[in-house]
């Protein structure tokens, strides 16, 4: 567990200094920003986000399609698509190295052997004109002076593991002789061929059938726990990363909005976008009549510089400076001392004007007259924001009985009730974030 | 009856006619922005108005010689220098882009209708009857492309009609295997399932939802195939299998004739030399830019 | 495999099948009596007939046909109404030319072209990108006659580096054996016509290459940034392989596959051009027999030449398939 203030990273020299084994995390993130360039313009696509990871440690990251989930670990893979995707700023720190300045044969050695990633869909991330010995070898030998022999036996025990029947024989198939699910286990013995630090999966069961999914992600769990290789798990679902993960990211429009562990996420979920990803989703639990509500409009346009909170357009509890100020990522009690890993991670979220317990069990605000702020440059009556977000959503999300005026003023004693309750980031932590 | 009265025929799938429009208009604003093609359309338009104003734009008969010395050197008054009998090459191979282009386009048109027929009927009705088509189409595509259209005008005699039979017919198996090809992979396309899933008869699901779709990938062959075209009938002159009339101007022949003076007269292979490539180079460009306008995931 | 080949090979029958019949209608629907154009239009008609019953051509149309397909099992494409002489006989004489022309061709199509769309591929919108696309543009729009007529006029009338014509020089007497003069000029001993030989191969294979070699560039180009993005490429580079390993094993071994199957689609065009080539070139090759032919209306000679040439390609195109199933795994084991 590494206790810190972000966004300061981690000084490695500063390790064993609290008596701590390890008190530099095995990856640390810092303040990563990914722009792609392209023909149609610059695409924001990760804006600065922070996090650590310690050993061992398995973490979630979910999002809807876009936000940033798989740029985000390309980059600390560095494999980013060239020449497009660059890495603008900010630190990847692998035991306290920084991944972004090594030379490309320098990130080679580490690829593969200390961070390993598996792929979102094995009926494509497999070479198809090579056989799985072949593949599994070279990966094998690319890090390891050893035999073929050697090389194959180890391959023979890796696909034992995963489960893989007549291991020996299917090591001279080729990719397209197994089903999907036989080749997300050949990409999980793949991964796990030299012992890595750190698993990256990028959505590994997205592309499987449902009856695999919890096969594949048993494997992975198991195998992770088993080597202590610590994994991110990337993933649209909810319900997936409950399970898996120790600790949870929200990721938004390339932003980290709120960040939990696993436990804590699920029983105060406090960022807008959370509240609306679990509002979104029919919980297992549930006896079936238990209202939907859908996330209305689009995720932000990735070719404008964000400005402001990026959720703003979409959100029921923005307030007028969520369209020019961007909230950073801040302890939800407004502590300045962060603990940035573990299972007494500090719960951090991104947002101006946190909802309450209630209203994120509800999944609205519940507020006397509250009414989400009108884009700026607008009058407050003229309500409708340019297609993002239908009307009828809007009405959906406001509070039950409430007057539908539209010149209702914005309900500053409540904002300001917030505020005294202590739910609401420093202005310094906000700041520092832009 | 009641099922009668929503006979297949009246159900109207949008999806398609917006689909294929909106297709052809995106493909047009992309067509704008691609310079390759711009280039490509401005070289095909100096052919074709060279060729429709011949008569106004040359300022010589094609067919007068002794104009001045045999093999006169480019100069001021003959751009392109004078032939073997004293002719203006400039004005013969002005005179040359009527045929070339007239040849070009009628013998692609007719390839095209008749492959085109024969891939929609393969592509369309399937079966027995599209294994002996495509079988046939095979024989054709067996003997290499312009041998094809030079045992054709051995056999039919030398002619200019002759010539577009047999680059038509060179083209035609070529446009077939393209139209069937599409159509086929357009049965199992969403839309042509949707159309078929309220009961779209199967003439009607050929001629409106599919054709128009499977013809994109044929218009750009054509446009290719105009560029082959050209050089195939060239071809087919410098080998002498020209114009009946040796005198026609027809840009191979008059390359022929230029072989004969290499030493003398070099320049006299430049005029239709530089003015052959630049008609193919324009319709490479301009099906290169279809292409990539019609399918924009080709485009890098 | 077995399988794929002998079903690839029964696949041939119809279309072998199918041109035989055309072009036994090529000399049998002649517009007018073949008899009467062999002997001219002034011959006597006693000549005539007796010249039809020769031929046959006073049989049954059908059983003509089968004489026809007879003959052709027992590799008999009959006699040059012209000079009399054996068509395969000819056939093998010439043969070999177009066979060293072409091979020459393809060689400097792929030799180069794989290589230039690899590089191309490299930076796509770089600099050298744009060039090679230029180049291949105005490669796949040059005809080879024009092309030919330009190199002979720089290398050989110009410069005076390169001939301008022929096979060899015929003042240097080498004896014909296996009419591959690369093969005969070794056999005989003699380095200077080897050396001279070549010399002549020069420009008429650029020219007939330089159609093959766009394409193929053009193509190695997009193959190579197609799979350059495919995920297991990046699979490849996760797993901490060299760029070269990564280029060599996961793009190349995959980039290959489209292009094999072009290399394979260009020997009808390079048999074709080899026609028009040879005639730039004074090439003694199939493709100036042909023409020769044509010039002297010497249907039998047309016939059994252009039978020749689609075997040919068909058999190339086999060999091509079996070679793109053996490179593809996918196709190998199904
Ligand atoms: N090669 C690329 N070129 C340009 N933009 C890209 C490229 N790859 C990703 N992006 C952009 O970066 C942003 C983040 O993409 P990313 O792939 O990380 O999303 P994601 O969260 O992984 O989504 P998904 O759940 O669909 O995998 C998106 O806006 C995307 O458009
Ligand atoms: S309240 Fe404001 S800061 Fe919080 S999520 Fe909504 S828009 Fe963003
Ligand atoms: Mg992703």
């Amino acid at each position: 567990m590494t206790t810190t203030t972000p966004p300061p990273a981690p000084a490695p020299t500063a390790a064993g200094a609290a008596g701590g084994v390890a008190s530099v995390p095995l990856l640390s993130v810092r303040d990563l920003v990914v722009r792609f360039r392209t023909q149609d313009g610059t695409i924001y696509a990760v804006n600065g986000i922070d996090f650590d990871l310690a050993e061992g440690e398995t973490l979630g990251i979910v999002g809807e399609s876009g936000c940033g989930k798989s740029v985000t670990n390309l980059a600390i893979m560095r494999l980013l698509p060239k020449p497009a995707g660059r890495i603008e700023r900010g630190r990847i720190l692998l035991d306290g190295q920084d991944l972004v300045v090594l030379s490309e044969s320098e990130i080679r050695a580490i690829r593969g052997r200390d961070v390993a990633m598996i792929f979102q869909d094995p009926m494509t991330s497999l070479n198809p004109v090579l056989t799985i010995e072949e593949q599994m070898v070279e990966t094998i030998r690319a890090h390891r002076t050893t035999s073929k022999e050697e090389a194959r036996a180890r391959a023979i025990e890796l696909l034992e593991m995963v489960g893989i029947p007549k291991p020996e024989t299917r090591l001279k198939a080729f990719p397209h002789q197994f089903s999907g699910g036989m080749r997300q286990r050949v990409m999980i013995a793949m991964a796990l061929a030299l012992d890595p630090r750190l698993l990256i999966a990028d959505e590994p069961t997205t592309a499987l059938d449902v009856t695999i999914q919890a096969q594949i992600l048993e494997i992975l769990a198991r195998l992770a726990t088993e080597s202590g290789t610590a994994l991110i798990l990337i993933t649209h679902d909810l319900g997936v990363v409950a399970g898996m993960t120790k600790r949870i990211n929200v990721m938004y429009a390339g932003f980290v909005v709120e960040s939990a562990t696993t436990p804590e996420l699920f029983a105060l979920p406090s960022h807008p976008y959370t509240i609306g990803l679990l509002h979104s989703i029919p919980r297992l639990d549930s006896d079936g009549d238990e209202d939907l509500i859908p996330i209305e409009g689009r995720p932000p346009d990735q070719r404008v510089e964000p400005v402001g909170c990026p959720f703003a357009p979409r959100c029921a509890w923005r307030i007028d400076d969520c369209w020019s100020d961007n909230p950073g990522l801040a302890a939800i009690d407004g502590r300045a001392a962060v603990v940035m890993t573990g299972p007494a991670a500090t719960h951090r979220i991104a947002c101006f004007n946190p909802p309450t317990h209630d209203e994120a069990l509800a999944g609205r605000p519940l507020r006397e007259g509250f009414r989400p702020a009108p884009p700026p440059g607008t009058l407050p009556e003229d309500t409708g924001f340019e297609g993002l977000g239908s009307e009828e959503a809007l009405e959906a999300l406001e509070p039950q009985g409430a007057e539908h005026s539209p010149l209702l003023p914005r309900d500053e004693a409540l904002l300001d009730a917030g505020r005294d309750r202590g739910q609401y980031p420093g202005d310094a932590d906000r700041d520092s974030h832009r | 009856m009641a099922t009668k009265a929503a006979t297949p025929a009246t159900v109207r799938v949008p999806v398609e006619s917006r689909a294929s429009r909106g297709l052809w208009r995106d493909a047009l604003v992309r067509l704008r922005r691609n310079r390759p093609a711009l280039v490509g359309l401005a070289c095909i338009a100096i052919f074709v108005f060279v060729a429709f104003f011949a008569p106004w734009l040359a300022q010589y008969d094609p067919n007068k010689g002794g104009l001045g010395k045999t093999f006169e050197p480019p100069s001021a008054a003959h751009w392109a220098g004078l032939d073997k009998l004293g002719r203006d090459e400039l004005t013969r191979v002005m005179y040359g882009a009527r045929i070339s282009l007239v040849v070009g386009v009628v013998s692609v048109t007719v390839g095209l209708t008749i492959g085109g027929l024969v891939g929609a009927i393969a592509g369309g009705v399937g079966g027995r009857i599209d294994t002996i088509l495509m079988r046939i189409t095979d024989v054709f595509l067996a003997i290499p492309g312009i041998l094809l259209a030079i045992g054709i005008v051995a056999w039919l005699g030398q002619g200019l009609v002759q010539i577009m039979i047999a680059v038509a017919v060179a083209n035609a198996p070529i446009f077939a295997r393209i139209l069937r090809g599409s159509l086929l992979s357009l049965r199992e396309a969403e839309f042509v399932t949707a159309a078929r899933s309220v009961g779209a008869s199967r003439t009607r699901l050929l001629l409106r939802h599919m054709l128009p779709n499977a013809l994109t990938a044929l218009i750009v062959a054509a446009t290719l195939a105009l560029a082959t075209a050209i050089i195939d009938v060239a071809g087919l002159g410098f080998l002498g299998l020209g114009p009946p009339d040796p005198r026609t101007a027809e840009w191979g022949t008059m390359l022929t004739d230029s072989t004969e003076a290499l030493r003398r007269a070099p320049w006299l292979i430049f005029a239709p030399g530089i003015a052959i490539v630049i008609s193919a180079i324009g319709f490479n460009l301009l099906g290169d830019g279809l292409r990539e306008s019609l399918d924009p995931r080709l485009k890098r | 495999m077995i399988k794929y080949i002998v079903r690839r090979l029964l696949g041939a029958i119809p279309v072998l099948f199918g041109l035989s019949i055309i072009l036994f209608a090529f000399i049998h629907l002649l517009p007018g009596d073949p008899a009467a154009t062999i002997l001219g239009q002034h011959a006597r008609p006693e000549l005539v007939d007796a010249m039809r019953h020769r031929l046959g051509l006073d049989l049954p149309l059908w059983q003509q046909y089968l004489n026809y397909v007879g003959d052709l099992l027992h590799g008999d494409l009959g006699r040059s109404f012209v000079n009399n002489r054996s068509v395969v006989d000819d056939f093998f004489v010439r043969f070999p030319g177009t066979v060293e022309l072409t091979l020459a061709a393809l060689a400097f199509a792929v030799g180069l072209g794989i290589p230039m769309g690899r590089w191309a591929a490299r930076k796509p919108q770089s600099f050298s990108d744009g060039f090679i696309t230029v180049v291949s543009l105005v490669g796949v729009s040059i005809p080879i006659f024009v092309l030919g007529l330009s190199l002979q006029y720089v290398f050989a009338v110009q410069l005076h580096i390169l001939p301008a014509s022929g096979r060899i020089d015929p003042r240097l007497q080498v004896p014909y054996t296996t009419n591959f003069l690369l093969i005969d000029t070794l056999l005989a001993g003699r380095p200077d016509a080897f050396v001279d030989s070549l010399r002549h191969l020069v420009l008429p294979a650029i020219a007939l290459g330089s159609i093959p070699l766009a394409i193929i560039t053009r193509i190695t180009r997009a193959s190579v940034l197609d799979v350059t993005h495919e995920d297991y490429v990046r699979t490849a580079r996760a797993k901490g392989l060299t760029e070269k390993r990564v280029d060599g094993r996961h793009i190349m071994r995959n980039a290959w596959l489209p292009v094999v199957t072009v290399i394979g689609l260009q020997v009808g065009g390079l048999l074709a051009g080899a026609v028009i080539t040879e005639t730039v070139f004074a090439w003694n090759g199939v493709g100036k027999w042909v023409v020769e032919a044509i010039e002297a209306h010497d249907y039998f000679v047309i016939q059994s030449s252009i039978l020749i040439f689609a075997l040919i390609f068909l058999l190339v195109n086999l060999v091509v398939d079996i070679g793109y199933a053996f490179l593809n795994p996918r196709i190998r084991y199904s």
